[in-house]
């Protein structure tokens, strides 16, 4: 019980503390501790904890196989990606290169093979054997996923008198390398679809937008205008709507608002009609331009409501999770929160 | 620990840090002492109330409906016999939004193994997976089922964002649960998880620290843990005194910053005016 019990509480309240203090002293074993010693101990571990969600992923989707679960078939490309990937990471190199070292007497044979490889034009091609000296050799612009690949066009080159030469991208860096095999797949493969996932993110928020934005209480009519003046206040049409404009719709909702409240048609009239006329006259006898008056422009009305009551509900909430955090922190360091051994 | 043992160790604490200030702090970074200060007292409030709940005064602790639909949810899933799915976000041990959600799964795992019901749990991290295996392993042992409790309980998908993301939104699709959990930290994923759930007719209840998140989820979800309440989940589900001290210190020390917010604009103000020549903001301006 000692081992599974205390020794884990006391490993978290003394690392705990130690981190926490960290940040407060200036000490070179500390400050070595916290920002290099700790972090890296917990990429070792993540590392090697990988292995177990390799494993555990390999073996799900081969149990549905096996017992062709529903959706069994998904399973397949999931095994069939894992292997490919695994492969072109950790089995092959993927990038193998042409390195041509003199182009020999007749360059045009060359010439021809070397645009044929890069989908040049010829006259290009012989531009580029052109610039090889003893010094700098010429290396083909273009990466083969394996050796036989590369090994086969510089036989025929060398076959047409160049000097030709193999080379193979060193370990390590062939992942990161454009054009080899893992790049590849990351460009061409994972990349789309990870992108397709994000895009649909679109759809998704118009219909939660759509079912946030219907009216069916106070809240909810409040962030649908809110939402309309961000929306347009941020498009080049918002400041193209006059303040004129903004101003008469404030007067139609006052209407809504008196007739909702008095339910009398003489009052939502004389609310409506004499809010419009008073508007105009008064802008027309004060010369408003566009955004005149400026706290029913839209871009600047958009500003008003994004830097202040958003940051105001957004600094409460910050506030809160700030001593969230902090008060689940400390039940931890100090062996409070125990639910982490199963307590 | 009875209220003259908790006053005894403050008293020793302000005692070693006053000699420690008087022997010229060492080492200490002077920037960072508001900070500091801040933190001993904020850790001070929260322990008294820990201790004042430990030796059994009654606190309140007021109805969170995330919470108290917890039970509900499990029970409906229970009843058309469908399972539940958990995600504790998408992020690594090192979160303290995804050590929250793994301890509210400890929760969750209860209430499933108690009422018979299937849990799903994909994880995008490994450790996470590790930690949630155990905290799943205990709940099913505390509830006496330890015959219901297997490893693929927790599995492991992806580490990548949107292919986890893919990974749950099949699952769901596939499996139609009848309730869904997002407990943890959660990036632009939490709209794709929670509206996939949305469409499924799933009874669904989000709970981040992530404040870009939390309009998506209080949108597509049932209910939604916002911050704090995200974090006083175990205090809620748990009841036990010890945790719930922990929150009323949080409510505490809510109401001290709030104090010392309006106090500084005062201050602040008195030194605009020219009436003190102390600027509050220097002072209170963490470095």
């Amino acid at each position: 019980m000692f081992w599974k019990r205390q020794i884990p509480i006391m490993i978290v309240g003394f690392v705990g503390v130690l981190t926490l203090f960290g940040w407060f002293f200036d000490h070179e074993g500390m400050q070595g501790f916290v920002n290099d010693d700790a972090t890296q101990w917990y990429d070792i571990l993540a590392s090697f904890a990988i292995f177990l969600g390799a494993l555990n992923l390999l073996k799900l989707q081969a149990q549905k196989i096996i017992r062709k679960k529903r959706g069994w078939q998904y399973s397949i490309f999931a095994i069939g990606g894992f292997v490919f990937a695994f492969t072109a990471g950790f089995l092959m190199r993927g990038a193998y290169f042409v390195d041509i070292k003199s182009p020999g007497t007749d360059t045009t044979a060359v010439a021809e093979t070397v645009a044929e490889e890069l989908h040049q034009d010829r006259a290009s091609a012989e531009v580029l054997l052109g610039l090889i000296t003893d010094d700098a050799p010429y290396r083909l612009g273009r990466v083969y996923f394996t050796q036989q690949g590369a090994e086969k066009v510089a036989t025929e080159l060398n076959k047409q008198g160049a000097v030709a030469v193999t080379e193979a991208e060193s370990w390590g860096s062939h992942i990161m390398m454009r054009g080899s095999l893992f790049n590849w797949m990351f460009r061409f493969i994972f990349t789309p679809l990870s992108a397709t996932m994000f895009a649909l993110l679109a759809f998704f928020v118009a219909s939660a937008s759509y079912r946030a934005f219907r009216i069916r209480n106070f809240e909810a009519t409040l962030l649908l205008v809110s939402g309309i003046i961000i929306m347009l206040g941020r498009v080049p049409i918002g400041s193209k709507i006059s303040s004129w404009f903004v101003l008469y719709i404030v007067v139609l909702f006052l209407g809504v608002g008196v007739n909702t409240w008095l339910k009398n048609k003489t009052a939502t009239m004389i609310t409506v009609v004499g809010g419009l006329l008073l508007v105009t006259i008064v802008g027309w006898a004060m010369g408003w331009p566009v955004d005149r008056p400026a706290m029913f422009f839209l871009p600047i009305l958009q500003d008003w409501i994004y830097y202040n009551p958003n940051v105001a509900g957004a600094r409460a909430i910050m506030i809160g999770i700030g001593l969230g955090i902090f008060a689940t922190s400390i039940r931890y360091i100090l062996g409070i929160e125990k639910s982490y051994i199963g307590e | 620990m009875n209220s003259n043992k908790f006053w005894l160790i403050s008293g020793g604490v302000v005692l070693f840090i006053f000699l420690y200030w008087l022997f010229g702090h060492p080492y200490f970074i002077m920037e960072r002492k508001v900070m500091f200060f801040a933190i001993l007292i904020a850790a001070g409030t929260i322990i008294y109330y820990i201790e004042k709940a430990k030796r059994g005064e009654e606190i309140f602790l007021r109805t969170i409906p995330g919470l108290k639909a917890v039970e509900e949810a499990v029970g409906r899933s229970t009843e058309m016999g469908k399972p539940v799915l958990y995600i504790p976000g998408i992020m690594d041990m090192d979160q303290v939004e995804t050590v929250a959600g793994v301890i509210m799964l400890g929760y969750v795992a209860r209430m499933t193994a108690r009422y018979e019901t299937s849990l799903n749990v994909p994880v995008s991290r490994s450790i996470v997976m590790k930690a949630g295996r155990e905290a799943v392993r205990e709940s099913y042992y505390l509830e006496g089922r330890p015959d219901m409790f297997h490893e693929d309980i927790v599995h492991y998908l992806t580490d990548d964002q949107f292919a986890y993301a893919a990974g749950v939104n099949g699952i769901m699709l596939r499996e139609k649960p009848a309730a869904c959990f997002y407990q943890g930290k959660f990036y632009a994923e939490s709209l794709i998880l929670a509206e996939t759930g949305n469409s499924i007719g799933a009874i669904q209840i989000a709970g981040t620290a992530s404040p870009a998140q939390i309009p998506f989820f209080v949108t597509a979800c049932d209910y939604t843990l916002i911050g704090e309440e995200f974090f006083a989940a175990s205090a809620y589900l748990s009841q036990k005194p010890e945790l719930i001290g922990g929150v009323k210190g949080m409510d505490m020390m809510k109401v001290l910053i709030v104090a010392t917010t309006l106090l500084s604009v005062l201050l602040r103000l008195f030194y605009d005016l020219g009436w003190i020549s102390f600027n509050i903001i220097d002072a209170l301006t963490i470095q």
